[in-house]
This record gives structure tokens, sequence and C-alpha cells, in this order.
């Protein structure tokens, strides 16, 4: 046979191109910041006489959780363990997430650290913080002056 | 010979059962639009194939399994964690419903699946049917 079809012939250039390609895609210094995604996911809610805080974090035992508080800062951090006795070859699909992690969340306002509490039911970590005596509305009596 | 190996095949994207499955979720159709697909994890043993999903805030009560042919399918309801009034300040999650469907292959064993959910994770075990399993046959004298 003489002379392949041009279509299919292979093109030193156009691999190199498509390569330069894949690299410079690589290289987006935005690429970490378009899918930035926290872990773990947390929605904080105003309760009225507090906020509360809830954080997924399915598969994880509460002793794994570490809970500090300091004035308007709450900061939580543990390690989602991979499951134990099961080998990397195993796996068929892998799409949790596992290792360490921690996260500062920075409140609206004062809480009263001492009235803090905490649940953690079925996955969900909830964090009551009940607002300092100084942050909540005040109602200020007003008095004719007779 | 010819081994065989129980296989799960994994849906992609929503694909509610409207037409497989009319019973159980025929009133929650419209609502599974918004459901979300959890994150799961497949590892295979000598004795069957383990699946493990992350479903924050799912309960037994609100958890509903269901094997109807080949598929297998999960589906959770999930309450709001915020009490009634509450004003969302910061959001990085939804609270929503859970669905995801698997295709089983016939080396599963159906009777003999079996789930636990713990601390928001469901596990369920998929056993390999007798026939799929290796078996050393005793040569009698």
């Amino acid at each position: 046979m003489n002379g392949t079809q041009w279509q299919g012939r292979w093109d030193p250039l156009r691999e190199l191109q498509r390569e330069v390609g894949r690299l410079f895609n690589g290289l987006d210094p935005f690429q970490p910041l378009r899918n930035v995604r926290q872990y773990p996911p947390v929605n904080v809610y105003d309760a009225g006489e507090g906020y509360i805080l809830s954080a997924q974090l399915p598969g994880v035992a509460v002793e794994e959780v570490e809970l500090t508080i300091t004035g308007e800062t709450l900061t939580m951090r543990g390690e989602r363990k991979r499951p134990e006795g099961v080998k990397d070859d195993s796996y068929r699909r892998q799409e949790r997430p596992v290792g360490r992690w921690s996260r500062t969340i920075t409140l609206p306002d004062r809480v009263d650290s001492t009235q803090v509490s905490a649940t953690f039911t079925n996955g969900i970590l909830t964090v009551n913080l009940p607002k300092a005596e100084n942050a909540r509305p005040r109602h200020i009596a007003v008095n004719s002056g007779s | 010979m010819k081994a065989t190996h129980p296989s799960i095949r994994v849906t992609v994207g929503h694909q509610p059962p409207q037409a497989a499955a009319p019973g159980a979720f025929a009133e929650a159709s419209p609502e599974l639009q918004q459901a979300f697909t959890p994150p799961i994890d497949i590892h295979e043993g000598p004795d069957g194939l383990t699946l493990e999903a992350d479903l924050p805030g799912a309960t037994e009560a609100n958890l509903i399994i269901q094997l109807e042919d080949n598929v297998l399918s999960l589906h959770a309801r999930i309450e709001p964690p915020a009490p009634e009034g509450a004003r969302t300040l910061h959001e990085e999650y939804h609270v929503g419903d859970y669905y995801r469907s698997f295709i089983l292959s016939d080396e599963v064993d159906r009777e003999r699946i079996t789930a636990e959910l713990r601390n928001g994770v469901l596990r369920l075990v998929l056993p390999k049917a007798d026939r799929a399993r290796a078996r050393r046959i005793e040569i009698r004298s």
C-alpha cells in the first residue's frame, strides 16, 4: 500500500499544540478558586436569641471533632478516617472526601461562650451560640419627664 | 470458565424512576427534581460489594431504599436543621432531599442485601450470589 490517508496521519505539531494547551489550562492561577469547596460545608442561622451553626460531617464520630470558641471566632477541626481494612485497589468508586479538616468561622457578633452547646446527630453538627448580653437588642424605656 | 463478579452500575445524573417505580415515588416525583446526588464509595470484598453513601441529616424513618427489578434506589427526605423563623446568614450547603439510583448485576444476592445507617452514612452490603462465589468442589472417593 502506498500513501496513507492524510486525515489519519500523525501530526506532531497538532499533538504538541494539544499538549501546550493542556499545560496552559493547568497553569490557570484561578483554577483552585473556581471550584473551591470548603470542608465541611457550614450554614449559619440567626434565631434571634442566638446563632445556630450547622455543619455536614457524615461519618464522623463525636469524639473526632474538636470545637473551640474565642470571642467571635469558632474553630472546629477533626479528621475523617478512611474505613479500616479496605484496600485501595478494592475501590470501584470513591467520591466521599477523607482526611484532616479544619474550619474557622467568624461570627457576626459576640457570643456568650460559656453558654455555647453543641449536638451531633445523623452526621450534622449543630452548634447553638447564644448572643452575648451586650450584643442582644435592648429595649430602653423612655420616661416622660414629668 | 469465566469468573463472574457482582457489579453495580451507577447511573449518571438525576434519573428519578418516574416510569420504573410508579408506586412509592409517584407523588414525590416533582420534588425529586431538587434532590441532591449524595457522594458514594463502592468497594469490593471477597463476599461482595459494599456501598457507602454520605447522607447527612438522614434518619431511618425518612430514608427509603427500594429495589425494583435491578434498580436499587435510595431517597432520603431531609428536614431543615434550623428552627422556624430563623434567618439564614450564611449558606454553604442547601438543605434538601437526597436521591440516587444504581443498577445491580445478577451476581448480587438481592435477598441478603443489608443496610445500616450510622452518623449520616448509609452502608449497604451487597453480597455475592452463591453461584457467583468461587466454590471448591470436593471430589469424593
